[in-house]
């Protein structure tokens, strides 16, 4: 292992030795755990830091010459060319690293209101955030597959985490069950893969496929269509596309809800930009086009159902996680042209669905105080003008879910209809514009009842101090400012995925 | 950085857009509770709203042409989403001018109108006015159609909560009917919008443009026109509302506040006849003149339609929200006839409408707060208790009947003339709406001041007070003078207007493209009218204003009244 292959690592190191470091630090010393929210808030800066300094430094030294650096198309290939390192990997894992600071920010509060705070969640939190980062980075299916599984294992673990609460390990069960089956999927598909083609390596896996493509008049082995519809099958699980989204209302109802700010957002963001690296591959193989439509498909498919799921939902949690079903399909829309200069309108719609979507969760698991009931939207009747503050920031995260500018979410719908617009996939954006013109009626139910209705329960035993309130504010604020100058951010994503 | 506060601060638009905005952050910090905030909360609004007016005085009283004339102001263009070729690109010309400073005046008008009927939540309601007063004066200044979609659709948000939240019994329903409609509009228009871009990026070698100059050269082949168009004019009709796409407006108006009312006909809708006569025509001339039978036929259904189902209704508030549907399927036909004339005339009816419709849901609010209810059998007589408000409601009902004189008789008359010569016999259809107009309004003047004062609880009625008359007075100011003197305030918006014309026309007339095709930038001066008129409308278009004044002037001398306006047309 050279120096650059550590240095490669160095924000997964830091995750895992922080999370390492908690973990032995309660079990020593139980009463600093109030301050377990501000370590793994330092953590993650740190690692965020680490993120920037491993890429900096490794396009500097490396290329030897400072136009490296300015070269968007740079990556860096380490540990024997089983990870990359690029600007878009650092673009992902930033991502990332936002959703876990909001998801620590907001735990806060709800995990001492239901007295169960303590080291191990914020470690395995972190432990998550390395997995992810791995798994960005990772050009390699085994190492895909393992840092699959240290994401998942942990995930499992927090979602049972509230033990006292049925409803909970309930979720964390089906999500398990489910996830057994994502391992086995693509354990499976990387099976079948590697026995077409004799690598595990994408970038051997896709000229294998093109010549044997070319060798049988423009058809691959079965064996190697089926291990990759399997292997998007399974990142399709994680991202919770339809056909493949029915584990995620029961596992959002049930899990603590600042733990679903980030279940709901971070996997998500992590398998989007793997999914893309299996598709780049398979589009080597067979005619794009086909792929284009399998993906097509999967985008309305989850647009048009996961909308008009969530229409009929009563309790938030579950809206919210139909929602996200559609969001996915709204981002898939992005993915239909697998061309790496178009990422960056997914990396935007991920920024502002981070954003939003966990900023939205983060509020629910402040306001609703009994983890084991139904979070009825109703209940949050009046309370617009009693927590002037948190209601606001809902409603933000609201209309911004629903795509009204001037918020980052309609910047992000907006550049992924655009891409689909420019790619001649009109019907698709169609199709996209009228499933998001039915998301909007459920989210502005969301936002009248909070203003539009008379108050309808007291607050009981909730606890909201400042980490609460910054999670919602940081969200909310940081929603209406993207989306009102996203002009630094895009400049540097298009010069980080190439000329647009 | 440097830029964006120089701009704000400095006397441009961008201060006249932003402003509101950005005074609604102090709002944040009133305290909440007591009484007294919302009488500091009303006077802040007021003083704000009197600013950003005086602002808007300043910006357009200085640069008014000694002729009466309104040159195009710009804002520095700076680019906004690099890359994307999306530029923020401020522009103010003859044809936005009027409704701009129309919508800044509505607004002290609506605090003043909602002072007593507004109980709740005062910091939120002024919030929502001020940030909707910046979304309606981006929109009308937007020269960049991203930028215009932005503050389209800033404007919807406010306006839902000023239904939502201080409206009536089934405001709820009112105001997601509201969002719904116009989002469903617009969505389609955000992909038309899309689509046109990319066309231009194909057209011009790879560059992305939003800009409205840009996009103007790009001559696209029927069939894509004809979606595009579809797509912009569902999503202006919806807004104006016309007849088959109104249904939203009845229960929009009725649930909504008095202020939201205001705002809703005196501003909102009149983003829909703009945005029609600024993106949709020019952009898409052949499909615009393609659809012409199925939009005239929709304008003229809308306007009879309009008076017709307003004639029987029982309620005040619904008789006027109907009678929007009327007077703004004339400014539709207006617009469609592309004529001078009408153009010129449905531009002034646009500002007539805000006025006089605005003073109407004013008086019905007014009325409302004193007795909660709008239904006529509750009233009758009260001109005896109320003389001043009766007044009021004559004057304004009378202008929007169209009262020689009067402001809406101008633009009316100048529509019906216009379009009588363009379109033949839709426009002597369209007369026929004037007469009704005369009789519902007649009948929501009879059922509410005459009669037999049979309700007890009318009796102690009393009159408007002086705040009151002091938001209506500015209104039947106008009113009264655009009736007077239209010329005066025709002519700002002559040249824009001129220039568009010959603009829509000469590509009418062009040849047809089989694909997108970039006509290239013509040269600055080409476009005005003194570069060649085309076709019969040389004499307007050397005196657009004067032959309209005449038109106006002959007519209001004639002893016949209508009957000299029809002769006048058929001329």
């Amino acid at each position: 292992m050279s120096h650059d292959d550590l240095v490669s690592l160095l924000p997964e190191l830091i995750l895992c030795a922080g999370g390492v470091l908690i973990l032995l630090a309660d079990a020593v010393a139980p009463a600093l755990r109030r301050g377990w929210t501000a370590v793994t808030l330092l953590i993650t800066g740190v690692a965020a830091w680490g993120a920037w300094q491993a890429w900096t430094t490794l396009a500097a030294t490396t290329a030897g010459s400072e136009a490296a650096g300015a070269d968007p198309h740079f990556l860096f290939k380490s540990c024997n060319g089983m990870l990359e390192t690029s600007r878009i990997t650092l673009a992902f894992s930033l991502v990332v690293l936002l959703a876990t600071a909001l998801c620590a920010l907001a735990s806060d509060n709800y995990l001492r209101r239901e007295r169960i705070l303590g080291g191990e969640y914020f470690a395995l939190l972190l432990w998550c955030a390395a997995g992810m980062l791995l798994m960005l980075c990772a050009t390699e299916l085994l190492t895909i597959f393992l840092s699959l599984e240290l994401l998942s294992i942990s995930l499992y673990t927090l979602a049972a985490y509230h033990r006292r609460v049925s409803v909970a390990v309930e979720a964390a069960i089906k999500y398990f069950l489910m996830g057994a089956f994502v391992s086995a999927f693509v354990l499976f598909g990387i099976a079948l893969l590697y026995g077409a083609t004799g690598s595990t390596r994408l970038e051997m896996i896709g000229p294998a496929l093109a010549g044997q493509a070319g060798s049988a008049g423009g058809h691959v082995s079965a064996a190697a269509t089926l291990g990759l519809l399997l292997l998007i099958a399974g990142f399709g699980f994680k991202m919770s596309l339809v056909p493949f989204h029915a584990w995620s209302p029961d596992t959002y109802q049930g899990a603590p809800s600042p733990f679903v700010a980030f279940l709901s957002v971070a996997p998500k963001v992590a398998s989007a930009l793997v999914l893309y690296r299996l598709l780049e591959v398979a589009a080597h193989g067979t005619t794009a086009a086909r792929w284009t439509n399998v993906v097509a498909v999967l985008s309305a498919l989850s647009m048009v159902v996961g909308n008009l799921l969530a229409l009929a939902q009563t309790d938030i949690k579950r809206m919210l996680a139909y929602s996200g079903i559609a969001h996915m399909g709204y981002l898939l829309v992005a993915l239909v042209t697998f061309d790496r200069t178009d990422l960056a309108p997914v990396i935007v719609y991920l920024v502002a669905y981070a954003l939003m979507n966990a900023g939205a969760f983060a509020i629910v698991g402040l306001l609703y105080s009994r983890p084991g009931a139904r979070h009825e939207i109703e209940e949050l009747a009046g309370w617009g003008y009693r927590y002037p503050l948190l209601g606001g920031c809902l409603a933000i995260c609201m209309l911004s879910l629903g795509g009204i500018p001037p918020t980052m979410g309609f910047l992000g719908k907006y550049l992924v209809f655009q891409q689909a617009v420019a790619a001649g996939h009109v019907r698709l954006a169609v199709l996209g514009v009228v499933a998001s013109l039915v998301g909007v009626f459920y989210y502005l139910r969301v936002v009248y009842v909070l203003y539009m209705r008379p108050e309808r329960r007291q607050p009981e035993g909730l606890l909201i101090d400042g980490w609460g309130r910054a999670a919602a504010l940081i969200a909310a604020l940081a929603t209406l400012v993207l989306g009102l100058w996203p002009a630094d951010l895009l400049q540097w994503l298009i010069a980080a995925t190439g000329v647009r | 950085m440097q830029t964006a506060l120089d701009l704000l601060t400095g006397n441009t638009l961008t201060r006249l857009v932003f402003f509101p905005a950005v005074a609604c952050l102090p709002l944040l910090f009133f305290p909440r509770g007591p009484r007294q905030t919302a009488r500091a909360v009303k006077i802040y609004t007021l003083v704000v709203s009197l600013v950003e007016l005086g602002f808007a005085l300043v910006l357009v009283g200085g640069r008014l042409l000694p002729g009466g004339g309104f040159p195009v102001t710009a804002d520095p263009r700076c680019s906004w989403i690099a890359g994307y070729g999306i530029r923020y690109d401020l522009r103010l010309d003859g044809i936005s001018m009027p409704l701009v400073v129309l919508a800044i005046l509505l607004v002290p008008i609506v605090v003043l109108g909602s002072w007593r009927g507004i109980e709740r939540h005062w910091p939120a309601y002024s919030a929502s006015l001020l940030l909707m007063t910046t979304g309606v004066l981006g929109a009308l200044m937007a020269f960049d159609l991203f930028l215009f979609y932005i503050f389209w659709e800033v404007m919807l948000v406010p306006m839902y909560l000023l239904i939502g939240i201080w409206g009536g019994e089934r405001r709820i329903y009112a105001a997601v009917k509201f969002f719904l409609f116009t989002m469903a509009g617009s969505l389609l228009m955000l992909i038309a919008i899309l689509w046109l871009a990319w066309s231009y990026k194909g057209a011009s070698g790879g560059t992305w443009s939003f800009a409205y100059q840009d996009l103007l050269r790009l001559d696209l082949p029927a069939h894509t026109q004809i979606w595009l168009f579809a797509a912009f004019a569902l999503a202006f009709l919806i807004k104006v509302p016309m007849f088959p796409f109104h249904t939203w407006l009845p229960d929009a108006h009725v649930e909504a506040p008095t202020g939201g009312s205001v705002l809703l006909a005196g501003i909102l809708l009149k983003l829909g006849t703009y945005g029609y006569l600024r993106f949709a025509m020019p952009l898409f001339p052949r499909a615009s003149h393609t659809a012409l039978p199925l939009l005239l036929a929709f304008a003229l259904t809308g306007i009879l339609y309009g008076a017709m189902v307003s004639w029987v209704q029982a309620d005040a508030k619904k008789l006027v929200a109907y009678s929007s549907i009327a007077h703004l399927g004339f400014v539709m036909l207006g617009l469609q006839a592309a004529d001078m004339v009408a153009w010129q005339g449905a531009l002034l009816q646009m500002v007539n409408h805000g006025l006089s419709t605005g003073a109407l849901f004013l008086l019905v609010g007014m009325l409302y707060d004193r007795r909660h209810t709008k239904q006529f059998d509750e009233f009758g007589g009260i001109a005896r208790v109320m003389p001043v408000f009766a007044f009021f409601l004559v004057f304004s009902s009378l202008a929007s009947v169209g009262l020689p004189a009067l402001n809406g008789f101008a633009g009316e008359f100048l529509i019906l003339a216009g379009s009588y010569r363009a379109l033949g016999w839709p426009a002597a259809l369209a007369t026929f709406g004037v007469v009704l107009a005369a009789i519902y309004l007649l009948k929501l003047i009879q059922r509410i001041l005459w009669g037999p004062l049979t309700k007890d609880e009318n009796r102690s009625l009393a009159d408007l007070g002086g705040r009151e008359v002091l938001a209506l007075l500015p209104l039947c100011v106008l009113m009264l003078w655009i009736g007077i003197a239209p010329a005066t305030f025709l002519r700002p918006s002559e040249q824009a207007l001129a220039a568009t014309l010959t603009e829509y026309r000469q590509r009418l007339s062009g040849p047809e493209v089989q694909e997108a095709t970039l006509r290239p930038p013509s040269p600055p001066g080409a476009t005005l009218p003194a570069a060649g008129p085309p076709r019969a409308v040389a004499v307007d278009l050397l005196h657009p204003a004067g032959t309209a004044a005449r038109l106006v002037a002959s007519a209001t001398a004639t002893p016949e009244g209508t009957a000299g306006i029809e002769r006048e047309a058929a001329r």
